[in-house]
């Protein structure tokens, strides 16, 4: 029984340390606001407090804290991507990942699993030792394997996949993990909030003032708010905030779905991902076996569920572990995912001054968290782009420099 | 699972459509400037909003332009691509 | 000791037929139509299962599809539901998660620790140190989870339906079998759907005893089972609401899609049980859940019953129970119901204790007893079993899937539709309305509507704006607006799945989670298998309680599909996966081809020739670098265009000049998208001013297809695309004497003044009309031959049997693109990645900017300057067999990423390794060197050289000779 426990047991649950405030008023002005209450936005918070000392900053958040994609999503984290600017950036995420449960006092379930990325095909055993040579040469275990080895780790595992499209080798990497959404995004909240920022939930932004180019203040349905930073920080809705400030962006928002069997007994400890059969899968700590697939075809600002996809996702899932036939799907959801044309993120300064931008997120924002927290926070207390996220400018699609992580997202997250 | 009233071929299951992107309008190759061809190559407002857009039938090998809702995916109306008239959607 | 009543009028059980079967070890016997857990509690087995985090012990809560506490471990499968799966010969069962036995589980335990597992606990404890987490996070997975997975189970799949009406009406009820009946009246064709094996729903447990219903029972079951409109489904449950009426039905069958046009939503309500310590003992059970172990399956609930109730229905079940012989030893009622009912009890027997509040039930391993108090003080009375009936939550998640909404009814104390999406419609108790007789006229009503609905084409006007009827709402409550009792010890149970106690619910408010949904993430309530369907209501309660808002303000979590779990085996049904194989098969496999797969198709990968595959190779390779060679190439996407415009579309489509082509002759056609990236390239062929004919890559030739149907609508192009890819075939024949082998097949002139290098003949070949093309893919003297697809056998075994004496070799994919690499071609998606243009794939010449528009011209005259890598050819210089890259090594320089292998192999021509690089521009200069970075992390050392690397003037492609004369 570990100690931390036993000081709980005496406790009332009104001596309790609030993660969150109640309800209280806003303030007319603050240093900063931030626009979304998911993982990003309390991380953001958290590290302007923490590592600039600006605390004068009020989180707005239309619903409720980790209500958008952050408490809808799959939980995958790995740094095996394809570019140098995407490894080492997501390189950083896991290495804040890490420390997080001990940095927050909150057990955010961080499980270092090892993450299977399956081939198929010679192109995609390509592809495979392509992501393996750029990750180990930034240091990332990452590593080609074959099938026996593939095998030994998951040895229930259908290579031969219905004797179509039998599986030829894996991108292993090994430090994959899977995390618990909500405390990541609860620890960041009450972390923010012991150093001073304000967190507001049920509170949206409906409008941001400009003066001569310039952010002056937002609108909210609770009133206006006076400020000359606004950071953005809402996943599958930024189109409608940038809409307000009349910035086009590349990114479009499409349904991405996932869904969940009915808790079993732990038997998958690590991460399958197949990008040929459009699945991953992994067992959550609760037992349930969590899966997802790629976008759904369509733009959509929707949060509703389809048939189709959990009809797709079974059975391309069947190929892989035929005994899932006898589990059932309990559950099924989806968020709205930002995505740009390259797979990597929109991140940093825009026209408009005083307005910065953390979009993009696409289907493999999670992971992102807290290294986005980090590097918006230093980018706005210094109105300096981080070095970290200078790659991911929302002009490099102007100027045609394009990030090449498309090969390696497409269904990965 | 959605329904298409195909006004050629009546119901159809939309997952017998592919879709092909918002209708855009290209701009004029001998006056854009290398500003405006990015903008329309990359950028646009992707709010929620009714639009045109492109729909490919499979079965019949058919383009249509279906003008829907990308808040509640409502399909106002369906036709069969045009040559050329397209731009005018 | 047995539970077995006596015959019940409309049991579903079968007593001339006992079915055995095992539990934990031991033979139990029911009657066939038994559920597990009625067969089980008939035996007396009142423990069914153990709780999710303290292994309390647990029996039956609402035997409705959710109880799973009774869940059971199957030979072949997991979490098998007692209170709905029938027993079978072939079962041996065991409860799940156990940690030894049912009897005595040892994760029992838990429960002494309990008070230091607070609601999170999880979250507040075992991240330090850290190298311990992965011990303690195995420890809490074996912990959770349910039954057990046996991963050799083999894969089962259920072929799926669909199936079409006009009006869907889910939950066969007396609301929903009314409005059935009055939809097909109307005229429309009517599903009657319900997830029990028999339509009635509470008609037959709830009002099983009610004289005055049994006419109106007898007259819908059968009004309904004999109109012509109406289908009814039975053992079907609706699991999901999906857009435009779509429902997805699961039945034992497997999954029938349904599409209505309207759906009326007669889904009934769920029982809620009553929150006090102790709640959770064996015995203590939804008065419904009695009521439905006695009508069903003619077992009694217990011997000694109390009845807890704050509603006329608690009151009809201690009739109930009185009728099948169980004693009713109290009614224990939270406020005062009503006279009639009181006096009607009173008159048999049973004493009425008024305005009570609960204290706790008693009990170790059962129920015991109850301690309340009411009027006069604090009572105990003992009972085996406790019956609660205490109110109701809308079974309504697919109202809410298709977007509707509830709220409070402060009156009924229940929450009802409020708003109902176009299409929709809602009855019966779902809708406020508990009295049977007006739950028949609002199911009428609701029939009619959808009736109308469906025949006015969605533009009928209904009662309500929201086509909510409110018409027939109770005016008093069914439900206790609170019916949940602390206790100083506790162990208050909100949630049976999630073992969640009222404290648990306080400790998440009081940290902040005072959002309902942020309150069921961090308490975990409702996110059990059993979705919340007992525990969200009292949940909503306990936090608009708290926070002191109003149940509207306080809201509701999001109810989303899966209403009951459904099987992986269902939703997968059969398996299609289309694989394509061109009309060569046949020969490919009699010459030992071995296959892989490209997009669809399979193709000959190589021919099993030799012993290994390398040697295989290298003997297609030199037998067409030395005879001949033929290579199927049946799976390009071959497009054929004509039209006035045919040109101008080939021009904008293409980055090359195409509308100059002359008759006759072939063009290298490459594409690019607005961004001026590389999406594919092939042959175009111009056979005759407004005709053209043009390949695509394997995989790309769909989507060329749709692009450029796509294109010509925008452009408005007077010019038609045909895809001609599956009707006709295509094979390569190339080798210095492949014009021998082709002259004996065809009569044109094949000379090179006759038939030049990359010109285009139509012609007979072995008597099939033909078109030929002469190209230099592979680096030799070759023709690329299209025919029909009925043809292609023809033409190929005439081949083969002409390039006999030449020994000619059919050759497959890997020879190919050796081959090709020898001639310095790329394979777009090969040696192109995601992002790379014409000028980085060192292929300028290829870009005609000059023509007036194609697609990305504007994109690549800007990237024209900015080129800032290339592709290359290189080779190594050094060759040793042990250290030769692999395609996707990296090139590093001074500890940089430059570059990368696209392509890399061991050239039999040149006896060297070569292959294509994509490498920093500023490295790109012939004659400089670079280190390439093996997998295992050493260098070696390649230098860049011109391509091709095999004949580079082309001499090969040109031979001088006189085709029908001596060879050279
Ligand atoms: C099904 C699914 C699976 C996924 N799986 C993975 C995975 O395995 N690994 C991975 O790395 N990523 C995954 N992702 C992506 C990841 O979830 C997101 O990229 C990430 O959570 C984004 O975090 P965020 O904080 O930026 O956005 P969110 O968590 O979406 O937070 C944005 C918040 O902004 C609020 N907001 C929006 N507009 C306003 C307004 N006008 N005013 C006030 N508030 C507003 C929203 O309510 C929301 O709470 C997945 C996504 C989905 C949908």
């Amino acid at each position: 029984m570990p100690l931390r426990l036993l000081k709980y047991a005496w406790k009332k649950p009104e001596e309790e340390l609030r993660f969150f405030p109640s309800e209280k008023p806003l303030k007319q002005s603050y240093d900063a606001v931030i626009i979304g209450g998911g993982g990003h936005g309390m991380a953001c918070a958290y590290y302007l407090a923490k590592e600039h000392g600006i605390t004068n900053v009020a989180v707005l958040e239309q619903g409720y804290i980790g209500g958008g994609n952050t408490g809808r999503n799959t939980t995958i984290v790995r740094s095996n991507y394809l570019t140098s600017e995407g490894v080492k950036f997501y390189d950083a995420s896991l290495k804040l990942f890490e420390d997080l449960s001990e940095d927050f006092d909150l057990n955010i379930f961080y499980s270092t699993r090892g993450h299977f990325t399956l081939a198929h095909t010679d192109s995609a055993m390509r592809t495979m030792r392509w992501r393996a040579e750029v990750n180990k040469h930034h240091g990332i275990r990452s590593d080609v394997v074959d099938v026996e080895t593939i095998q030994k780790d998951i040895p229930y595992m259908n290579v031969e996949c219905n004797g179509q499209h039998p599986v030829m080798g894996a991108l292993y990497h090994e430090p994959g993990a899977v995390a618990r959404h909500d405390a990541v995004a609860w620890g960041y909240a009450r972390g923010a909030q012991l150093r001073g920022v304000e967190i507001h939930q049920k509170t949206q932004v409906t409008g941001i003032q400009t003066q001569g180019g310039k952010v002056v203040g937002v609108q909210t349905n609770r009133g206006d708010i006076q400020t000359n930073k606004v950071i953005s920080m809402v996943a599958g809705s930024t189109p409608r905030i940038t809409r307000m400030l009349d910035i086009p962006t590349p990114i479009e928002v499409f349904p991405l779905q996932a869904c969940v069997t009915e808790p079993v007994k732990p038997f998958m400890n690590t991460i399958v991902v197949s990008g040929s059969l459009h699945v991953y899968v992994s067992q959550s700590s609760r037992g349930e076996l969590v899966m997802g697939a790629s976008v759904d075809p369509a733009e959509l600002h929707s949060t509703r569920s389809t048939l189709d996809f959990v009809e797709g996702l079974t059975d391309q899932m069947m190929d892989l572990f035929p005994f899932t036939s006898r589990l059932k799907i309990m559950r099924q959801w989806a968020g709205m995912s930002d995505i740009t044309p390259d797979f990597a993120p929109i991140m940093g300064k825009t026209p408009v001054e005083g307005f910065y931008l953390d979009s993009g997120w696409g289907t493999w924002g999670f992971k992102a968290t807290p290294i986005s927290g980090k590097t918006m926070a230093h980018t706005v207390a210094h109105d300096q782009v981080h070095e970290l996220i200078k790659p991911f400018a929302l002009d490099r699609f102007e100027n045609f420099k394009l990030v090449g992580e498309k090969g390696a997202a497409s269904v990965g997250h | 699972m959605k329904f298409v009233n195909c006004p050629l071929i009546g119901k159809r299951a939309l997952s017998e459509f592919t879709y092909g992107g918002v209708v855009k309008s290209e701009p004029d190759l001998e006056s854009v400037t290398d500003r405006e061809w990015a903008q329309f190559v990359f950028y646009r407002h992707s709010d929620p909003q009714i639009q045109f857009e492109w729909w490919y039938h499979r079965p019949t090998g058919i383009w249509f332009v279906f003008e829907r809702d990308t808040l509640t995916d409502r399909i106002e109306s369906i036709r069969m691509a045009q040559k050329g008239a397209v731009n005018d959607a | 000791m047995t539970l077995r009543l006596p015959p019940q009028p409309l049991e579903w059980i079968d007593r001339n037929e006992t079915v055995s079967f095992e539990f934990e070890g031991k033979t139990y016997t029911g009657f066939k139509g038994d559920v597990i857990s009625s067969a089980l509690w008939a035996n007396g087995v009142k423990v069914l299962g153990r709780s999710f985090k303290y292994h309390r012990r647990r029996g039956l809560l609402s035997f409705a599809n959710h109880d799973v506490n009774a869940l059971f471990q199957g030979q072949d499968r997991p979490n098998v539901r007692g209170d709905v799966v029938t027993i079978d010969e072939n079962h041996s069962l065991q409860a799940v998660n156990t940690f030894g036995s049912l009897k005595s589980d040892k994760g029992s335990l838990v429960e002494w620790i309990g008070k230091f597992l607070p609601v999170g606990f999880y979250y507040r404890a075992f991240y330090s140190p850290r190298f311990l987490f992965p011990k303690w996070e195995s420890l809490i997975r074996h912990m959770a989870g349910l039954g057990t997975v046996d991963t050799g189970w083999s894969e089962q799949r259920q072929p799926k339906r669909y199936h079409y009406c006009d009006v869907a009406v889910v939950g066969a009820g007396p609301s929903g079998m009314a409005a059935a009946l009055e939809a097909a009246e109307n005229g429309v064709e009517v599903c009657l759907i319900d997830e029990n094996p028999f339509i009635g729903g509470s008609l037959d447990y709830q009002f099983a005893n009610e004289e005055t219903v049994f006419a109106s029972r007898n007259r819908l079951k059968a009004a309904v089972f004999s109109h012509p409109n109406i289908q009814v489904l039975t053992d079907s449950t609706v699991a999901g609401y999906y857009g435009d009426h779509w429902l997805a039905v699961n039945t034992s069958q497997g999954l029938i899609k349904l599409s209505a046009q309207a759906v009326i939503a007669a889904t009934g309500v769920f029982e809620q049980p009553a929150v006090f310590r102790n709640n959770d003992l064996p015995g203590v059970m939804n008065a419904s859940a009695a009521q439905r172990l006695i009508a069903r399956y003619g077992v009694a609930p217990c011997k000694e019953a109390v009845v807890l109730t704050s509603n006329p229905e608690g009151y009809r079940a201690a009739l109930d129970l009185l009728a099948s012989g169980v004693e009713v030893g109290a009614i224990v009622d939270t406020g005062e119901v009503s006279h009639k009912w009181v006096q009607k009890v009173l008159t048999k027997g049973i004493p009425v204790y008024k305005y009570a509040e609960i204290v706790e039930a008693l009990g170790k391993k059962q129920l015991k007893g109850l301690v309340f108090k009411a009027a006069g003080g604090e009572y105990e009375i003992a009972c085996d079993g406790l019956l609660m009936s205490v109110g109701w939550a809308p079974a309504g998640a697919l109202v809410y899937q298709a977007g509707g909404k509830f709220s409070y009814d402060a009156t009924a104390h229940q929450l009802l539709p409020s708003v109902l999406p176009d299409g929709m419609f809602a009855c019966g108790r779902l809708n406020g309305v508990h009295e049977i007789g007006h739950q028949i006229e609002d199911g009428k009503l609701a029939g009619e509507m959808a009736a109308q609905y469906v025949t006015s084409h969605g533009t009928s006007k209904t009662e309500s704006e929201n086509s909510v009827v409110t018409r027939y709402r109770e005016v008093s409550a069914h439900s206790h607006h609170y019916p949940i009792w602390e206790h100083p010890k506790g162990k208050n149970f909100v949630d049976f799945d999630e073992d969640i106690q009222l404290k648990d619910l306080k400790g998440a408010i009081a940290q902040g989670f005072d959002n309902i949904e942020l309150m069921k993430r961090f308490s975990t309530i409702g996110m059990g298998p059993s979705q919340g369907k007992h525990s969200n209501m009292n949940g909503i309660r306990i936090l608009a309680r708290l926070t002191a808002k109003s149940i509207d303000e306080t809201g509701s979590t999001t109810a989303r599909p899966m209403f009951h779990p459904v099987p992986v085996s269902h939703l997968a049904g059969m398996r299609f996966r289309p694989e394509r194989m061109t009309v060569l098969h046949d020969f490919h496999r009699e010459a030992n081809a071995k296959f892989m797969e490209a997009g669809n198709w399979l193709r000959p990968e190589y021919y099993q020739t030799a012993e290994t595959k390398q040697a295989c190779v290298e003997a297609e390779v030199s037998a067409v670098r030395s005879s001949a060679g033929l290579v199927d190439v049946s799976t390009l996407g071959k497009l054929e265009v004509f039209g006035p415009d045919a040109a101008a579309l080939m021009d904008r489509l293409y980055t090359m000049n195409m509308s100059n082509m002359k008759l006759g002759s072939s063009r290298y056609a490459l594409m690019v998208d607005d961004a001026g990236i590389i999406t594919d390239d092939g042959v175009a062929v111009r056979y005759a001013e407004e005709h053209f004919y043009v390949t695509t890559t394997t995989g790309t030739s769909d989507a060329a297809y749709r692009l450029i149907q796509k294109k010509i609508l925008e452009w408005g192009l007077n010019v038609t695309v045909v895809n001609r890819t599956g009707q006709l075939a295509a094979m390569n024949l190339a080798g210095p004497n492949s014009r021998r082998i082709l002259a004996e097949l065809t009569d044109i002139d094949l000379s090179n003044d006759g038939f030049p290098y990359l010109a285009m003949r139509q012609a007979p070949v072995a008597g099939c009309q033909a078109t030929l093309i002469r190209v230099g893919f592979v680096g030799e003297l070759g023709y690329e031959i299209h025919v029909n697809a009925n043809d292609s056998a023809t033409v190929w075994q005439a081949m083969m049997q002409a390039g006999k004496a030449y020994g000619i070799q059919p050759f497959g994919v890997e020879a190919q693109r050796l081959l090709r690499l020898e001639k310095g071609h790329i394979i777009v998606g090969q040696d192109t990645d995601g992002l790379m243009n014409p000028f980085e794939a060192g292929m300028p010449w290829a870009v005609h900017l000059k023509k007036p528009y194609f697609i990305g011209k504007k994109s690549l005259a800007k990237l024209k300057q900015s080129t800032s890598r290339t592709l290359v050819g290189f080779e190594l210089q050094v060759n040793d067999a042990a250290r030769r890259p692999l395609e996707s090594n990296l090139i590093i320089e001074q500890g940089e990423m430059v570059g990368r292998v696209t392509s890399v192999g061991f050239s039999p021509a040149l006896q060297k390794v070569i292959g294509l690089a994509d490498i920093r521009q500023d490295l790109s200069d012939v004659g400089s060197s670079f280190q390439i970075k093996l997998t295992d992390g050493s260098f070696v050392s390649a230098s860049v050289v011109a391509t091709p690397f095999y004949d580079p003037d082309g001499s090969r492609q040109h031979p001088v000779e006189n085709p029908k004369g001596a060879a050279a």
